[in-house]
């Protein structure tokens, strides 16, 4: 949703309130209460839920998550240039969506997943304001990141099915589906941001010819 | 009429005020402005509504 269709229901509601509340004897008439209930109830908690609506779905910009200046690391290791780096890989080839790509990978896809994931942000915006900021390098996940985030997307894929190391043995792909083997902690795929070498790495140049 | 007259007052510029605070919050998407827009916008609009709600009740004879 544009945040113009926002701008467009508050301008006349500001205006209505702003009348309402200075020509107040206006809403002795029927249609002065009317009004009144339109501009200082209808409009209002309609223009709220949807300014509300529209900054939950900033929220999910990556944009948004590398606005804080401890998340710049993060940032950068999307753009590292070597392909065991997890993060990069996705980013740069396009796996996610570049304009939501922290949020892609570090939702729930279960059930209420992403009310959890926004209670996760609200949480971090709290310690950015209000709380000890940690190093970049000492930031961990809450709990050892799910195999079902990966198969959200891998899951079925004939490269993710019939890749040569997934078939090695035939507990494998198995093991992965029902999370019991780790995609990242097992030494397959766990080079993820590494934001404390990040000085050592080489970058990905975006229309660089 | 004179008391909800100045609820009504109060109530259009709290509203007022709380929906140019988070037209102001749509400007830039950053972290603050998501703070500012649950912080401040949102509670004024929330008080202007209460308080218009409150009038109308005050002054509804059962």
């Amino acid at each position: 949703m544009s945040a113009w269709i926002v701008v467009i229901i508050a301008a006349p509601t500001i205006l209505i309130a702003l009348f309402v509340g200075l020509r107040s004897g206006f809403t002795q008439s029927k249609e002065g209460k009317m009004l009144a209930f339109v501009g200082l109830l209808i409009l209002p908690v309609v223009c709220a839920g949807l300014g509300f609506q529209e900054q939950m779905t900033r929220a999910e910009s990556t944009k948004f998550c590398l606005s804080c200046h401890v998340m710049t690391g993060y940032g950068k290791s999307l753009y590292v240039d070597d392909k065991s780096y997890i993060p990069a890989v996705h980013f740069q080839n396009i796996f996610v969506p570049r304009d939501h790509a922290c949020y892609t990978c570090h939702t729930d896809y279960a059930m209420f997943g992403t009310a959890r994931a926004k209670m996760r942000g609200m949480n971090h915006l709290l310690v950015q304001y209000f709380g000890t900021i940690p190093k970049p390098e000492d930031i961990k996940l809450y709990e050892p990141y799910n195999n079902r985030e990966c198969l959200h997307c891998h899951l079925g894929a004939r490269r993710f099915e019939e890749a040569n190391p997934h078939l090695k043995s035939a507990s494998i792909l198995a093991d992965v589906k029902a999370n019991r083997l780790s995609c990242m902690s097992s030494k397959c795929h766990d080079t993820v941001h590494e934001v404390g070498s990040l000085k050592d790495a080489t970058f990905w140049k975006e229309n660089a010819q | 009429m004179k008391n909800i007259g100045r609820s009504l007052k109060w109530s259009g510029l709290l509203v007022t005020t709380g929906l140019i605070v988070q037209l102001l919050c749509l400007l830039r998407i950053h972290p603050m402005s998501f703070i500012a827009f649950l912080g401040i916008g949102c509670p004024l609009v929330a008080a202007g509504v209460g308080l218009y709600l409150f009038s109308i009740l005050s002054q509804t004879e059962l």
